[in-house]
């Protein structure tokens, strides 16, 4: 049996207590294949490769059975905020 | 050193559950055994160590735990050489003309469409490779870039570093070295 996004998502929850979190299931059912946009203050002065191994360590044992794991984002809060204000003030541009 | 039959005489003894020290732990204590067996049979059976046998057992430190199931030290040598063969290494799986997998591709044509030489492995030929490598570059799946002997990342780490031009300024930089 694959992993289902909610025990990738308790597991990052528990592990990285994400500000932000969005588990995306594209294995299309199999539960092998998540996308996973992530905001964390334990990503604070890391660099990506860090941070994605962060990620690949809070979901260890989920990651026997995951085949593909896809960090679209990996960002510190302050980050984020950053983030979602370039895209706030783009449409009013 | 263990052989894998030695697992068996492996016991967990779970304290009572009414035990409180028992209930302070986030969960059970659980030995978490990071064998990957492949699905096809191997010539060389992996072997691990178990280094956490301590009677303290900390929640914490389990989950980060991780015995070396396919990484042997003749392994670890050779990735060594493999990995510092070549200014950029690509173990990836299927080849640089015939990637057999999406993410492996992605970085093929990344790579190739910044024209720079690049050398791949095909780690599907080899479970006892593939497993070792997760081990050696503590990266969980493939592909695997190296450059200069060093890891920089899987697909989205590439990807990223492509997007922002870090990527061609590390390269740029190997193959002035």
């Amino acid at each position: 049996m694959g992993v289902t996004k909610e025990q990738v998502e308790a597991s990052l929850t528990s592990k990285l207590n994400p500000s932000h979190l969005e588990v995306v299931d594209t294995s299309g059912g199999c539960g092998a294949s998540f996308v996973i946009e992530i905001v964390s203050e334990q990503f604070e002065g890391k660099r990506l490769l860090e941070r994605h191994r962060v990620v690949n360590s809070a979901l260890e044992e989920e990651m026997k059975e995951i085949h593909a794991l896809s960090i679209k984002k990996a960002l510190t809060p302050e980050q984020w905020k950053q983030q979602q204000e370039a895209e706030k003030s783009k449409p009013a541009a | 050193m263990w052989s894998v039959g030695a697992l068996d005489s492996i016991t967990i003894t779970t304290p009572s559950p009414s035990s409180n020290r028992f209930r302070a732990l986030a969960k059970p204590p659980t030995c978490s055994l990071h064998v990957h067996y492949p699905s096809r049979p191997l010539r060389a059976l992996p072997t691990f160590t178990l280094s956490n046998q301590s009677s303290s057992f900390r929640p914490k430190r389990a989950l980060s735990f991780r015995c070396s199931a396919a990484l042997t030290p003749e392994l670890k040598s050779t990735l060594d050489k493999v990995v510092t063969s070549h200014k950029v290494v690509l173990f990836m799986k299927g080849t640089k003309d015939f990637p057999q997998c999406g993410f492996s591709n992605t970085v093929v044509q990344i790579l190739r469409s910044l024209n720079v030489p690049f050398e791949t492995i095909n780690i599907l030929e080899n479970e006892f490779l593939r497993q070792g490598l997760k081990e050696y570059s503590s990266w969980p799946t493939f592909p695997q870039l190296y450059v200069e002997g060093e890891f920089f990342g899987g697909c989205d780490i590439t990807v990223d570093a492509y997007k922002s031009g870090e990527l061609q300024e590390v390269l740029e930089k190997a193959m002035c070295s």
